[in-house]
This record gives C-alpha cells, structure tokens and sequence, in this order.
C-alpha cells in the first residue's frame, strides 16, 4: 500500500523474525522453556523445531506433493500412501486470528479463524508452501463453510464428507465411501496408484508413531508425573508439521530419557501437585495459554481428551487381511468410530472417554477448554459436567480464545481450582488415613 | 514379575491368528484323522467330527446321534429307553461347557475348512463380501429353523408322519457329510441317491448346499457357520460353560476394531458396552477380537472365571505391526 507518508518515510521491510507475529511465539515459547525447571533433555529438539519454524519463519521442507488438512479426520495414511506430505493447517497464532476475522461472524472459533488468516496471509508460517490440495473433512459448520473460502483464496479444496452419526452401520459405510473417493482423488492430484506397498509403508510410519506416543502416553500415568503437559502438548503439535519418521525418532529418545527418569525415582512436580485432564478445544502452538497456566500454578496436565494430542494419536487401526481394501476400509473405520469429536449427534462415547481417563490417569479434577464461539464444545458442556458432577470429579469450564486479554482472569480462577483440588485431596487423605 | 506374570504377558503378546491356525490344525488332525491312531472320543462331540468319515475319525458330531434318538418311536422315546438320550445329551454337555463355541472357533473341522478357503482367497487377492445389515438380521434366523426342523422332522418320523428316507434330515444338507470324508479319499457322498424320490431330493439339496458352501465360504469369511443349527444349539447353554468372552464397558472406547476383524460381522461387540458377557447367538469364539483390541482388559477369554487371553496395548501393537520400522 502507498500513501502520502510512505513516500515521504520509505517503510523498511522489516524481517519476520522481528515481527509481532514471530514476538507472540517468541514469548510463548521461553515460557515453556524458561520458566520451568528439569526440562528433559530430549524436549531439546522440540524446543529448537519450534524456535525455527515459528520464530525464525524457516522453512519445513517435505516430499512429494504437500495435502494440507484442516482436521484429524482426513486419513493421512493415504496421503502419504501416495507420496505426499500431509500437514496440519490448524493454527493457533493471536496474529492470524485477528487477521482471519474478516471470514466469520465476530464470535467464531478462533481456531478457524486463524486458520483461514494464517492461509489467506503472504508470508504463511509456519513456512510449509502453497498446498496442492487442501482435504476439508465436513465437521463442525465454521470447518464446513471455510470450505469456499479457502477456494476463494485460489486453494484447491477438496471437501472430504464426513457423517453426523457415528453409531449406525449407514454412516459407516458412507464415511468408508468417502474415504475411498478421497482416494481416487489423491490419485487423480498425484497420478500415482494405490498399491498394497505404498499403503503397508504408510501404515508402517503412522504405526510406529502413534506406537511412540503411546508409550509416551504410558509415562503420564505415574503419579508423581515425570512430564509435564506443556511439553507433552508440544510434542503433539510438532507432529503437525514435522517429518514424521524424525519426529518418532525423537519421540523414542524421549521415551528412553522418560525410562530412565522412572527407574531414577524422578519427580517432575511436587508430590501434592494437582493431577488434572485437560479437554475440549484443542491447545496449538502457540496458543498453549491453558495449559501452561495450569502447570504455573502448580497443577500438571496428566492426559487430555483434544484433537491436537491425544485424539489425533492415541486410537490405531486393526486390519484383518493386508490387503488394499481392507487397509482403505480400516482406515476409515479408525477415523470415525472411536472420534469423540463433539460434532457428532451423541456423546457418550466422549463421557466414557473422560471418566476412563480421570480413572486410569488419577486425576484430581478437570479443566474444560471451550474457544468462544466453538459452538459443539459449547454445548456439550452441560453434559459433561453432569456426568462429572455425578462421579464426584471437580470441572473447571473455561471460555476463551486466542487473545492474550484474559489471561489474568483465568489465572486467578485456575489458582482457585487448582487450590479446591488441593483442599479435597488433604481431605481425602484425611478421611483415609 | 512373577513367573505367573511372564506366562500371561507371553500368552498376551502371541502371534494369535499363527496360534490358532496351529491348533485349528492340531484339532482337525485329531477329529479326522484320530482313528488312525486309535483315538475315539465318542459320539456325543459338540463340533462336526462328521460320522460319514468313517474309520479315520477321531469322534462323532453330536447331530448324528441326537437326530437317530428324535426318529425313535414315541412309545420308546417317552420311556425309560429315553434315560440313553439324557445320558448322551450330558456327555455332549460336559464336552461343550469346556470349550463353550471354541469348540466352533478352534475346533470345528468344517470351521476349519472355511479357515483354509479364506486363505486361498486372500492369496487370490480378491476382497471378502460382507452382508448388508437387512440381509444380517433376515438370514441369522436360518440357524434357528434348521435346529427347529433338525427335531421336528425326526420326531414326525417317529410318529409315523415323515418317511423313514427322511432320516438325519440335516446331516444329509450338511457340507460336512460330503466334505470332511474327501480328507479321507471317501467321495461315497458326492452322489445322487434315486433309490426313492425323498433320498433324491436330500441327497441333491445337500450337493446344493456343498456348491454353495464352497462359492459362500470363498467370498464370505465363516460363511457357513452363520446357518449353522449347531452353532445355535450351543448358544442355548452357552451360558453355563467355563470358557467365556467377557468385556469390560468402561474401558472400551468403541473404536471398533474388534467389530472390524470379527468374521461373523457382529456389531454388538464394538458397540455394546453394558453386557460383560458379550458373546451373540453368532459368536464363534475365535477370539480374534481379543487379539484385535488396543484398550488394556476391555476384552477377554475368562476359562472359569479366570482370565486366559487378555487384550493388551503391547500384544496389539505388536500384532498389528505397529512399532515396525521401515527398512528402504
């Protein structure tokens, strides 16, 4: 743009490194590193991946074509089956949030938002290229009308159809239909085929990733935790972008360090710390605000019910016959069945889900993350926290977004939960001891 | 660990489908070719050890027996000759409370059979067919009527009202009467009867039916046990046996990987989450299904109350090939 002053004073680039939007990760990012003591030495990685790709604007490079997909219900086993990279696009910037308000009505996700903002901005971070195709599995309604506007912004999208049901056979088998179309698809944007091979090898790298996080999963059980969860939320968002051989190897490394923390008797908080489950919407680098507020104020993130970790990794496919069809069909089966996304008619599946983590994680009590605006989180809230409330587990239910604002107020009120759960635990132990 | 505990942790993490497909193997050398070694476990066994393999059987069916008792005359089946019956019916029932329908799973030499089939069609590369949930739901009463008739028919041969050509009325439409002797060279089966038109028309239903076994167990995965009125009769007492398929509710996360590799398309055991014992009129008891969940205890096979075969993340992870790396 040039106006009158800008002939007068010529504006200097500046670099992107320099920006506000670069600051935000920046600040963010020496919180997570800085102000927490005994970082695992492996986290390293992490940290220096994050500092590159979000504060320096570097570039992540991939093989093949490059799918960008806008939720975790888009298989990326195909994807990768024939030769592309597939890449996350959700994004979690405050920057790119204000820049993706023109798309939506003023109380939208600010996840959509940012996502929109950050695909409709110049210089895209983090620094992945322009997609070749972008799979828009049809979920929540701002996911599903993000769909034409991506296409306005000179994307290729491809709409992936996706059921509102997930318990009858009907949608089963449509959401399997789908799944094979996104396959013909893929084929027609790469011109490669669909072989037994390329999918097995596929498979292989989704396996041995997702059988990493599990094991990783398997370390938050101890009680007192040896991880912290903001290093944990990390390590899942990086999965979003990085390379994702190298992201298991460095995930391992984590879990070795992680063995011998826990033969060594480690204790990454104190022994009272409040064990609490994190759910709702998804915490994305670098808007890890809840999380890291929690983990402040002396509280730990043992589990977590979002698509940006534990839902995006933890469930598998079990496949009976190795062939191409029942691999395509196993895959479709996992990426709906077991998805307590609240997009869905019903969710019992979801109750079932926290109940059995607060269970097996020993968790004090809940932190329930709904970004205003985030109208299936929103409303499944009642719900959930009757089903809490019955089970006798303390809920703390969080509306937010991506501004930093409010940052003080939730402080505050997650000091005093965190407090509450500290006074019921003496109080329990008092009561058995 | 306790030694107890390597022997689980081992049992969990085996290689299940190459276990079964060894004791499938074990069971059918035992129940085809047993005779050969002298083997004679009676006649009152809850699988099809088919009476039709004659020397070389290591057992009989319990359908053969039962079916000749129905066909007695009424006068002699409602007298003390009857006690013969009860007391075969209570040796039948002592073998299955042992295995409940792993006698179907593991044992059964025409299960056994369509094990193989499957396997020639996964060389084959061609994918197995599925039914759609209608057809489910219309074609699972078949067992139902065929262990209805299965009595009905010889009871009116006992009455007078059938002909005595009628007789073992299912083991004359059983795949395993024209199959299971072909292991022992014996293609006495593979014919049309026209001594009278009835022997005419079951011994053609039951070429009919071998035809279909053969296409059906092709195409679909345990195709024929689905109709089968044994698999029902055992349904009736599968609730006292030892051996059980059990399933925790709350650990399940319906991810329905179970359902996926269930040969028998039984959706009840992804979906179903407040049952503990989880086992359907359908269930074989294969146990795949345990060795296909992810979720620590959400499924198991209990043998007296006692767990034997858990599902475990370590055991699936391993199974499935998931920590495998990718050599290039």
């Amino acid at each position: 743009m040039t106006n009158e002053t800008s002939k007068v004073i010529p504006i200097q680039p500046v670099s992107y490194s320099r920006s506000r939007q670069a600051g935000e990760s920046q600040d963010v990012l020496d919180h997570i590193i800085d102000d927490f003591q005994d970082n695992p030495e492996s986290m390293q990685y992490f940290y220096d991946l994050f500092r590159s790709v979000y504060c320096h604007g570097d570039e992540i490079k991939h093989e093949g074509m490059l799918v960008g997909t806008t939720c975790i219900q888009a298989p990326e086993e195909l994807i990768y089956a024939f030769g592309a990279t597939p890449m996350r696009l959700c994004n979690g910037s405050y920057h790119y949030d204000q820049k993706g308000a023109e798309f939506m009505p003023s109380k939208s996700c600010s996840l959509v938002k940012a996502t929109l903002g950050m695909l409709n901005s110049d210089n895209v971070i983090p620094k992945i290229g322009k997609p070749d195709m972008i799979v828009n599995p049809t979920t929540c309604d701002q996911k599903k009308k993000s769909s034409s506007m991506m296409g306005d912004m000179g994307y290729k999208v491809y709409d992936l159809e996706f059921p509102n049901v997930k318990e009858s056979e009907a949608s089963r088998q449509y959401w399997q239909r789908s799944v094979r179309q996104f396959a013909t698809e893929l084929r027609q944007l790469t011109g490669r085929k669909l072989t037994k091979k390329g999918l097995q090898a596929a498979f292989n790298k989704t396996g041995r990733a997702q059988a990493a996080f599990r094991k990783l999963h398997s370390y938050r059980l101890l009680s007192p935790s040896i991880i912290l969860g903001k290093d944990i939320f990390l390590v899942t968002n990086a999965y979003f972008f990085d390379d994702i051989t190298r992201w298991t190897e460095k995930v391992e490394a984590l879990n070795v360090e992680l063995e011998a923390r826990k033969q060594a008797g480690f204790k990454a908080v104190q022994s009272k710390a409040p064990r609490v489950l994190f759910t709702g919407s998804p915490p994305i680098f670098p808007n890890l605000k809840l999380p890291l507020l929690i983990e402040e104020a002396g509280g730990v993130v043992v589990a977590d019910e979002s698509c940006s970790a534990n839902r995006m990794l933890y469930d598998m496919t079990a496949v009976d016959e190795w062939m191409v069809n029942d691999m395509v069909d196993s895959l479709a089966d996992k990426y709906l069945k077991p998805c307590t996304c609240p997009i869905f008619t019903k969710n019992e599946d979801r109750k079932r889900r926290l109940l059995d983590l607060v269970k097996s994680f020993d968790a004090d009590g809940v932190v329930y993350q709904a970004f205003s605006g985030c109208q299936v989180y929103e409303m499944e809230y009642r719900s959930v926290a009757e089903a809490f409330n019955q089970a006798g587990i303390p809920m703390l239910y969080v509306e937010t977004d991506y501004s930093p604002d409010d940052k003080g107020q939730l402080s505050t009120r997650i000091e005093a939960f965190l407090e509450s759960m500290k006074n019921r635990k003496k109080q329990k132990q008092r009561a058995l001891g | 660990m306790t030694n107890l505990e390597h022997i689980r942790t081992a049992v969990n993490n085996v290689q299940f489908n190459r276990f079964r497909f060894w004791l499938q193997i074990f069971f059918f050398a035992l129940l085809v070719y047993g005779g050969y070694l002298g083997i004679e476990l009676g006649k009152h066994l809850p699988t099809f050890a088919c009476g039709y393999n004659k020397e070389l059987r290591g057992g009989m069916c319990f359908l053969m027996p039962l079916q000749h008792w129905m066909e007695w005359p009424w006068e002699k089946l409602f007298s003390a000759a009857a006690l013969t019956i009860l007391y075969g019916f209570a040796i039948f029932f002592l073998w299955f409370i042992a295995l409940n329908r792993g006698w179907c799973g593991f044992a059964c030499p025409v299960g056994t059979i369509q094990d193989w089939i499957t396997s020639l069609r996964r060389w084959t590369g061609i994918r197995y067919s599925r039914y759609s949930e209608g057809q489910y739901k219309g074609l699972g009463i078949i067992k139902w009527v065929l262990l209805a008739l299965m009595f009905l028919i010889p009871l009116g041969i006992g009455g007078g009202w059938f002909t005595h050509d009628l007789k073992s009325p299912f083991c004359m439409i059983c795949p395993g009467r024209t199959v299971v002797p072909l292991f022992g060279l014996d293609v006495s089966q593979w014919s049309i009867d026209f001594s009278s038109r009835t022997n005419m028309i079951m011994t053609s239903l039951g070429l009919l039916v071998t035809g279909l076994f053969f296409i059906g167990a092709f195409v679909k995965k345990r195709f024929f046990c689905f109709y089968c009125p044994m698999g029902a009769l055992h349904y009736l007492f599968s609730k006292a046996a030892l051996l059980r398929l059990n399933k925790e509710g709350a650990k399940c996360t319906r991810c329905g990987d179970c359902y996926r590799v269930c040969d028998l398309q039984i959706k009840e055991i992804a979906d179903d989450i407040q049952n503990k014992n989880i086992m359907t009129d359908d269930c074989i008891m294969c146990l795949k299904c345990v060795a296909a969940c992810p979720e620590p205890g959400a499924l198991k096979a209990t043998f007296a109350g006692i767990p034997i075969f858990e599902a475990t993340e370590a055991g699936f992870i391993k199974r499935m090939n998931k920590g495998r790396t990718d050599d290039k």
